[in-house]
Parts: structure tokens; C-alpha cells; sequence
């Protein structure tokens, strides 16, 4: 598990989003990159139920279940500014059981899917990001297994990015600016999930408006 | 009389006959019960009647009380005899003891009955049946205090006699014994003339019975020490009278002499009847106790169990945890075929095991590589059985090496079971090939592993086809150790507490796997965890890694053997794994060890590669092929050659012109590469270019100063005289006829034979 940066990658011009994918995946074979099966990660949203809610905000907070597929045993429950935690698998089944207080809303459910590969020490995993039905946009992970330590990498992951996502490579992750020296962890591979989950949900309403 | 105390309860009085009470109250009065102690008092002389049941209780004697005098003619006063113990005789009734209440009186009542010409009484004291309730539980169950035993009991009477205080012949007691035998008939008497008190305490008359008794041992033991002494008293034999003549004394003589010789041999033909009687018994026990004495044995190292008349013990390894579907059951059988009369052979065992007959015999597993078979038709059972017969351990029993070897057959059958299940499930890219008990894999290409189970039971038969001439051995026992190292640690592995949990309540499962959700383990952490590797892979594995070491070790070796200039040193290290070794190999000159050790290559040696590590940091990976790994040591010890005359130019004081590991001029090797290197004398005059090939060996050429060489053109563009310092052309050495034993120690000689002085 080393140091990972989590971006999405704009959908090209009057290209669907299963083209801009393959688009990805190609430069990448040339690139010599080895294709290594599939990855999967989703996220369930929780509200806190309304009974036990205050007087604080009409919602609630609003809790994230995660899997990985990269870690398969674990779960992992984050809230939005929140501690994260790293369960077992047997975490969703208490979830069930804390119906009272968590109520999930299944509306909300959104995952990404795609192909794993692997290039010397670099992980790079091209998704696609659904939620229901529709495909909302496309994830790209890219993994430095060595370093654990994420500012000692950064300007690395930036190079290998740029040598195939050109223009659309990402700016500093805002979990890094709080590690500093601190080892790097899964939890924080999770954090940067949602927040660009929840960015491309906030995204994908404004054409679709009216609909949830 | 006023003393007697009555219990209310229990007065009876019948006739002349009053029954005595001895329940705990503190009276005499009689009790109903049938267990009565009946004091007898007869007027008139008659002996007293026979007390009433005669209690057959160990504590219980019979005694006569009460004075009696002459018209009883019971002779001294009180007469006692202890009864003796009766232990062999059952108690008519199952009496038990109480603490006997008293009752040694004998009633009289007012002035009814008289002393004078009382007569004996007879006084047998029992103790009563009941035993005294200890304690009465919450369920109304009662416990009952144990009765006192018979010296218990005695001890407690006899605390009770005080013997200070004694009755009638209490004024004669300090006197001497003699005394008392003096005068017999006082203490009578006295006693008669005395009226009757009822003392105090019941055991009055058995107390002055006790101090008689003892003074009359007194007088005896006094006239006994005193005719000992012979001074004042002496025994006289009385005279017999003289036995008649015997009318023919020989013929009495002989007969009795026949008659006393016959009882001696009676006698003594009896005593050796039981003799000889005895001693067969013995034989006959311990040949008993040895069958018994040898099943003992057995079952401190067997698991034993008797199931209806048959002994069956268990020789599997199901409780150390093999899943093997064999029942591994062996009978212990009694050795009966044994001849008295003849002589015990030495190894006789009176016990005998009786293995399952597919187990007898003998097997091992053998594991073998060879090169590769040409045909596979050619396989067939393979039956190499060369191994001899073990000698059983002196002092070990011939049913343990039986037991043991049967056991050995079991865990090879089983291993051979698991490889050939194995051998067959599991997929591969070269699929393996089972063949009776013969298992054929091919780790490399050209190469074939046989792992194959040789089995011979006892007959006569399978010695003689082993007597064949075999091929020359192959087999590799330390894989067949390991092997079996390997069954064991499965059996452990089904012990184990992952899946045994260990206590009870533990939970399943591998402690690592449960963290490995909270720790976010990744597929490599989590298979790390598991190991499912069979058993087939495993030996394969390590047998691919052992052929690969041994083939290194040749190739290594016969490089060495072949190339004296330089030469190859290689030093394995001791400590190896099953599926790894290392061995670093050192190119050298000789004599110039310490100034030329720039090649210093670390071999690691796995299962299908060989991984090398230069000393300057470059990591090279070979594959299992042999010539790889020797194109790669000949290119090396050439690259050495180069390098040590780089070395030797730093000693010599020359200076290193250019040096290039791959010079990419000159015909192109077929092994890696030539180096080459030019180095300048001291003063500049000379320059040496030397160029090593693996193949092409070494050319040295030596640069002159233009001053020397004499067939130069002579040009127009050099005006200078200067100008012929310079170095000029090159010539090329004929280094075969060049002095000195190795590349070094030439070129050091010709370093120096170009440096003046």
C-alpha cells in the first residue's frame, strides 16, 4: 500500500464515456503497462436517523460505507470531515442491526468499476463511475507501492501522470496537505474516493435537474 | 442399695431373673429389647446359666463375678477367660457396638438374696446393637458414630479401673506375692464374709480379678527366677519308672528303624512332591506374568484396546492427525506353541502381533531424477527395492520392529496417496504422470523426477528380482526425509488451532486473518497468510532447487578444473534453505589475490533461477540453463584479467590511459564481451594496450617512443627533434612466450621490464 492520488478525468469531446476509457487504457498498454484484472470500489450513504438527531442541521451527518476491492476483507465507515474507520467485512451486517440509527439511503449508492494495471511499481487502476443505472464519469487511481511517505512522491506521481493523462493530471490532493510526514494509509485512499464521489454527484445534478 | 437408680422406663423385673438396662441413661433398670445382657443369679449353688446370647463380638468376653466359694467348687475367686478374638466366625447377628454400658453387676435388691453361698455368677457382657446417631441431616437421614474397636473399647474400660482402690484383697496387695499364696483361702473368706456392696463402678470384680491374676504371674515369675538360680530352690524330675527290656532288640530295632525311616521318607518325599509342585506353578506364573509383563510394555508404546476376548491396537497416524482412510489395527495374540520340556528359545516372546496383511513387509519412499525417458511406454512397476532389511535394535522387542515397520509402510502408502491425488488435480502446464507407484514429473526440460513407492513384503520372490542389477542410484534421500517431514507437518496442520480451536471457546480461524479487515490487508498481505501449496509442488520445488545447485556446483567446478589462468574460487555457504542457497564465487590470480579481487559475485540459487550479484552492485538473473551461467563466468574471468591489470598499474606506479569494460572495436565475441585497457609507464615513454576476450583471448601491445623505433618515414611535418619523445607505433607481444605462470605475472614483468630504473 504506498501512496495513491485519486482523480477524475473529464470525459472527452463528443466521446462517451466508455470511449474516453479505452482511450485511457490504450495509451497505457503502449505505455507497456500490464493489464491485472478488475477493481471495485463503492460507497453506501448513511443518514443519521431523525429520531436522534438534535437540533443541528435537518440531515443530520452523513455517514460513507466503503469497500475496496483492493483490500477485500475490510470496510470503511468515514463521515465527511470526520474520523475514518477500516472494519471488517462483518461491519455492513452491524449496519443492519443499527437500522434505528443509521438509515441508508440506497438512492445514493455509487461505485466505479474497471481494470487494474500494473506498470514496474506503479498501480494504475481506470474506472467508471456509476451510480445506478448511468454512468457518471471516469476515476483514475494511480498507486507508487514503494513510498509510503506522500510528499517524498508527489512530483513522481505528477510525472507518471502526465506521461498519459497529459493536460488532465490533478493538482495536490487536499489529504496531502495534512499528512506531512505522516505515513500514508488506506483510509486516505477512501477519503479521496468520496470526495470525488460526492463531487461527481454534485456534478451531475446541475444538467439533470430535478432528478436525484 | 438406696444407690441404685432406676430408669423408669425400663424396670422390669421378672422373677429372680432382672434384666439389666444398658441404654445410655445412667441406670440399671432392664430394656425390652432381645439383645439383653441377663445377669443370672441362682440361689442355691448352680452354676449360673449361660448368659444370654452369646455375642460373637470381638469385644466380648465372659466372665464369672461375684465370690463364689466352696460349695460351687469354682475354685479361686473370679475366674476369667478371655474370650479370643473371634474373627472367624460371623456375628449371629449384625451387632453393632455401642459404647457397652456396664453392667457388671449383679443385682441383688434389698436383702433378698445374700452373699454367703452366692454363687458364681457368670457375667458375659455384649455391647449393645445400636450405634450412637452422630448427627441427624436436613433429610432425616441419620449418621451413625463407628463403634469402637476391640483394643479401643478395652483401652476405654481399662481407663475406668482404678487400681488404688481395689476390694477385699486390697490390704494383702502391697504385701509380696508369696504372701498371698500363703494364705488362699483368706481373700475367699473375706470376700464371702463381706456383704455384698454394690460398688460404685461396675468393673470391681474384674478389676481384683486383674490384680490376682497379676500376682499370681508375680509368684510364678519369682519362683521361676529363683529356681534358675538353682541356689535355693531346684526342679526334681520325677522319677519315671524304666521301660522293659526289649525281648530282640536288633529285630525291634529294625523294624522301628524301618518304620522311622519310612516316616522320614514320607516326609520328605511329601515336602518335594510340594516342591516340585511349586516350581511348575511358577513356571507356569511366570510365563503368565511374563505375557502380562510383556503387554505392559507394549502399551506404554502402543495404543491398546480389548474389544470382547480380542487384544486390537492401533498403529495409524489418525490420532496425530492423517486423514488416511486405513484402520492400521494390529492384534496382540498369546504365544502358546511353547514346548514345556524343551529348552525357551532365546527370543521367545510369549506375546505376538498380528499386522494387516497389506502393511507387512517393508517400504520406503524413493525419489529419484533422471534424464528424461525416451519413450513413456517404457515405464513399468518399478521395483528397486535395494534396501536391506534393518537390524532391529538390540533390546527392542521383535513386536516393536515389526510394529514400527509396519507403521513406516503405512506413512509411505499414505504419502504416495497424496502425491498421486495431488499429481493428479492439480493443473500444470507439463501435466504429471502417474503410473502404478510410479509418479513422473518434469521440473526442466530434458530432466524427469521420479517419485515412486517401493513396497516389498516378505517373500521369497521379491528377493530374488531385487537381486537384478539396478541403475546407478539416483535417489535422493534427503527428499524422501523431507517428505516425510512433510506428511507430519499436514497432520499437524490439522491439529493445529487454527482449526482445532484451542481452548473450546476460541474462535476459528487464523489470528493474522482476523486483523485482516481492521488492517486493511491487500491480496499480497492476505495470501501471504495462506499457504496452499500441496504436497507434490513443495518436493518439486525442492528437488528442481537441488538439481539446480548440484548442476551449478558442476559447472563451477569444471570451469575450475578447465582454466588454470585465473582461477575460480567458490565458497558455498553452510546455511541453506529447502528452496534456496547462495555460494560466492571468487576470480582471482594467483599470487596477486589481494591487489586483484575487483570480481566478487554473489550466486543466489533458487527454485528455477539464479540470481547473481556483482560486487559493484549490478544484479543479474540467469536462467536454470547451464550454459548461461558459464558464458557468464567466462566473460567475467576475462573482464578480471583487465581489471587486474588496472589493479596492477595503480601498484606499479602506471598510469590507466582508458579503460572500457565493452570495447565495441574488434571482432564481436560470441560470449559477452572484451575489455580493454591502456596504461602509460611512469615516465610517459611506454604505454601497454591490452585487449581480453572470452573467446579471443588476451593481445597485448606495447607503444614505443618514436626514439626507438627505427623504421619510422621519415616525414616533412616533424621538424623537431622533440618530437620523437613521443610515443609511436605499437607492437604486438608474443605473450604465449612471455616469462611467468599467469596473465599478472607476465604483465607485471613486462610493466617492469619497461620501467628503467
Amino acid at each position: 500500500m504506498g501512496v495513491t492520488c485519486v482523480s477524475q478525468v473529464p470525459v472527452a469531446e463528443g466521446k462517451s464515456v466508455q470511449q474516453t476509457v479505452e482511450l485511457l487504457t490504450r495509451k497505457l498498454e503502449v505505455l507497456g503497462a500490464e493489464k491485472q484484472g478488475t477493481f471495485c470500489v463503492d460507497c453506501e450513504t448513511y443518514h443519521t436517523a431523525a429520531s436522534t438527531i438534535g437540533t443541528q442541521g435537518q440531515t443530520g451527518k452523513l455517514m460513507y460505507v466503503m469497500h475496496n476491492s483492493e483490500y477485500p476483507l475490510s470496510c470503511f465507515a468515514l463521515f465527511e470531515s470526520g474520523p475514518c474507520l477500516i472494519a471488517d467485512a462483518n461491519f455492513d451486517i452491524l449496519m443492519v442491526k443499527l437500522k434505528g440509527f443509521f438509515q441508508n439511503a440506497k438512492a445514493n449508492k455509487i461505485e466505479t468499476r474497471g481494470t487494474r494495471y500494473q506498470y514496474c511499481d506503479f498501480l494504475v487502476k481506470v474506472g467508471t463511475v456509476t451510480m445506478g443505472p448511468s454512468a457518471r464519469g471516469i476515476s483514475v487511481e494511480v498507486e507508487y507501492c514503494p513510498c509510503v511517505i506522500a510528499n517524498d512522491c508527489w512530483s513522481l506521481l505528477m510525472e507518471f501522470m502526465q506521461s498519459f493523462m497529459g493536460s488532465h493530471a490533478p493538482g495536490l490532493p487536499s489529504v496531502f496537505g495534512t499528512k506531512h510526514d505522516s505515513i500514508y494509509s488506506p483510509s486516505d485512499t477512501m477519503v479521496q474516493y468520496m470526495e470525488l464521489f460526492n463531487k461527481i454527484r454534485k456534478q451531475q445534478q446541475v444538467p439533470v435537474a430535478g432528478m436525484r | 442399695m438406696a444407690a441404685v437408680k432406676r430408669c423408669v422406663t425400663h424396670f422390669v423385673k421378672q422373677g429372680n431373673l432382672e434384666r439389666i438396662c444398658h441404654c445410655s441413661c445412667d441406670c440399671y433398670g432392664p430394656r425390652k429389647d432381645a439383645d439383653l445382657l441377663r445377669v443370672g443369679l441362682q440361689q442355691g449353688g448352680q452354676a449360673a446359666a449361660p448368659a444370654g446370647p452369646r455375642v460373637n463380638d470381638s469385644d466380648c468376653f465372659e466372665g464369672t463375678a461375684g465370690g463364689s466359694d466352696g460349695p460351687l467348687g469354682s475354685g479361686p475367686a473370679l475366674r476369667k477367660q478371655p474370650i479370643p478374638p473371634c474373627a472367624g466366625r460371623a456375628p449371629s447377628s449384625a451387632l453393632p457396638r455401642s459404647a457397652p454400658v456396664v453392667v457388671a453387676r449383679a443385682a441383688l435388691v434389698g436383702g433378698r438374696s445374700k452373699m454367703a453361698g452366692v454363687p458364681a455368677v457368670r457375667i458375659s457382657i455384649e455391647s449393645a446393637c445400636e450405634k450412637q446417631v452422630q448427627e441427624v441431616g436436613l433429610d432425616g437421614s441419620e449418621t451413625y458414630l463407628q463403634p469402637l474397636s476391640m483394643s479401643q473399647n478395652l483401652a476405654r474400660l481399662a481407663q475406668r479401673i482404678d487400681f488404688s482402690q481395689g476390694s477385699g484383697s486390697e490390704e494383702d496387695e502391697p504385701g509380696s506375692a508369696g504372701r498371698a499364696w500363703a494364705e488362699p483361702g483368706e481373700p475367699e473368706d473375706e470376700e464371702g464374709l463381706v456383704k455384698f456392696q454394690p460398688s460404685l463402678w461396675p468393673w470391681d470384680s474384674v478389676r481384683n480379678n486383674l490384680r490376682s491374676a497379676l500376682t499370681e504371674m508375680c509368684v510364678l515369675y519369682d519362683v521361676l527366677s529363683i529356681v534358675k538360680d538353682k541356689k535355693f530352690m531346684a526342679l526334681d524330675p520325677v522319677v519315671q519308672d524304666p521301660l522293659p527290656p526289649k525281648q530282640n532288640p536288633q529285630f525291634l530295632q529294625l523294624i522301628s528303624k524301618k518304620k522311622s525311616l519310612a516316616g522320614a521318607a514320607q516326609i520328605l518325599l511329601k515336602g518335594a512332591e510340594r516342591l516340585s509342585k511349586s516350581v511348575a506353578e511358577n513356571q507356569e506364573n511366570k510365563r503368565q506374568r511374563d505375557f502380562n509383563s510383556e503387554l505392559l510394555r507394549l502399551r506404554q508404546h502402543w495404543k491398546l484396546r480389548k474389544v470382547g476376548d480380542k487384544i486390537l491396537g492401533d498403529l495409524s497416524y489418525r490420532s496425530a492427525g492423517s486423514l488416511f482412510l486405513h484402520h492400521g489395527t494390529f492384534e496382540v495374540i498369546k504365544n502358546t506353541d511353547i514346548d514345556l520340556d524343551k529348552k525357551i528359545p532365546e527370543d521367545y516372546c510369549p506375546l505376538d502381533v498380528q499386522i494387516p496383511s497389506d502393511l507387512e513387509g517393508s517400504a520406503y519412499i524413493k525419489v529419484s531424477i533422471q534424464k528424461q525417458a525416451p519413450d513413456i511406454g517404457d515405464l513399468g512397476t518399478v521395483n528397486l527395492f535395494k534396501r536391506p532389511m534393518l537390524k532391529p535394535k538390540p533390546g527392542s522387542p521383535h513386536w516393536q520392529t515389526k510394529l514400527e515397520a509396519a507403521q513406516n509402510v503405512l506413512l509411505c502408502k499414505e504419502i504416495f496417496a497424496q502425491l498421486s491425488r495431488e499429481a493428479v488435480q492439480i493443473k500444470s502446464q507439463i501435466p504429471h504422470i502417474v503410473v502404478k507407484n510410479q509418479i513422473i514429473s518434469q521440473p526442466f526440460p530434458g530432466l524427469q523426477l521420479s517419485i515412486s513407492l517401493c513396497h516389498s513384503s516378505n517373500d521369497k520372490k521379491s528377493q530374488k528380482s531385487a537381486s537384478e542389477k539396478q541403475n546407478p542410484d539416483d535417489h535422493l534421500y534427503v527428499l524422501e526425509h523431507n517428505l516425510h517431514q512433510l506428511i507430519r507437518e499436514c497432520h499437524k496442520q490439522t491439529l493445529s488451532s487454527t482449526v482445532m480451536p484451542h481452548p473450546a471457546s476460541a474462535p476459528f480461524g487464523h489470528k493474522r486473518m482476523r486483523l485482516a479487515g481492521p488492517q486493511a490487508f491487500d491480496k499480497n498481505d492476505i495470501s501471504s497468510l495462506q499457504s496452499n501449496e500441496g504436497l507434490l509442488e513443495k518436493i518439486i520445488k525442492q528437488a528442481k532447487h537441488i538439481f539446480l545447485r548440484r548442476r551449478t556446483a558442476r559447472t563451477i567446478d569444471s570451469l575450475a578444473s578447465r582454466i588454470e589462468d585465473p582461477q575460480i574460487q567458490a565458497h558455498w555457504s553452510n546455511i541453506n534453505d529447502v528452496y534456496e542457497s547462495s555460494v560466492k564465487v571468487l576470480i582471482t590470480s594467483q599470487g596477486y589475490e589481494q591487489i586483484c579481487k575487483s570480481i566478487q559475485l554473489q550466486l543466489n540459487i533458487g527454485v528455477e533461477q539464479i540470481r547473481v550479484v556483482h560486487r559493484d552492485g549490478r544484479v543479474i538473473t540467469l536462467s536454470h540453463q547451464e550454459q548461461e551461467l558459464q558464458d557468464f563466468l567466462l566473460s567475467q574471468m576475462s573482464q578480471h584479467q583487465v581489471h587486474a591489470v588496472q589493479q596492477l598499474a595503480k601498484v606499479m606506479g602506471w598510469h590507466v590511459l582508458s579503460f572500457s569494460n565493452h570495447v565495441g572495436l574488434g571482432p564481436v565475441e560470441s560470449i559477452g564481451n572484451a575489455s580493454a585497457i591502456t596504461v602509460a609507464s611512469p615516465n610517459g615513454d611506454y604505454a601497454i594496450s591490452v585487449r581480453n576476450g572470452p573467446e579471443s583471448g588476451s593481445k597485448v601491445m606495447v607503444q614505443f617512443p618514436r626514439s626507438q623505433c627505427k623504421d619510422l618515414p621519415k616525414g616533412d611535418v616533424l621538424q623537431d627533434s622533440k618530437w620523437n619523445h613521443l610515443r609511436g607505433p605499437f607492437k604486438e607481444v608474443q605473450w604465449n612466450k612471455m616469462e611467468g605462470r599467469n596473465f599478472v605475472y607476465k604483465m607485471e614483468l613486462l610493466m617492469a621490464a619497461l620501467t628503467p630504473c
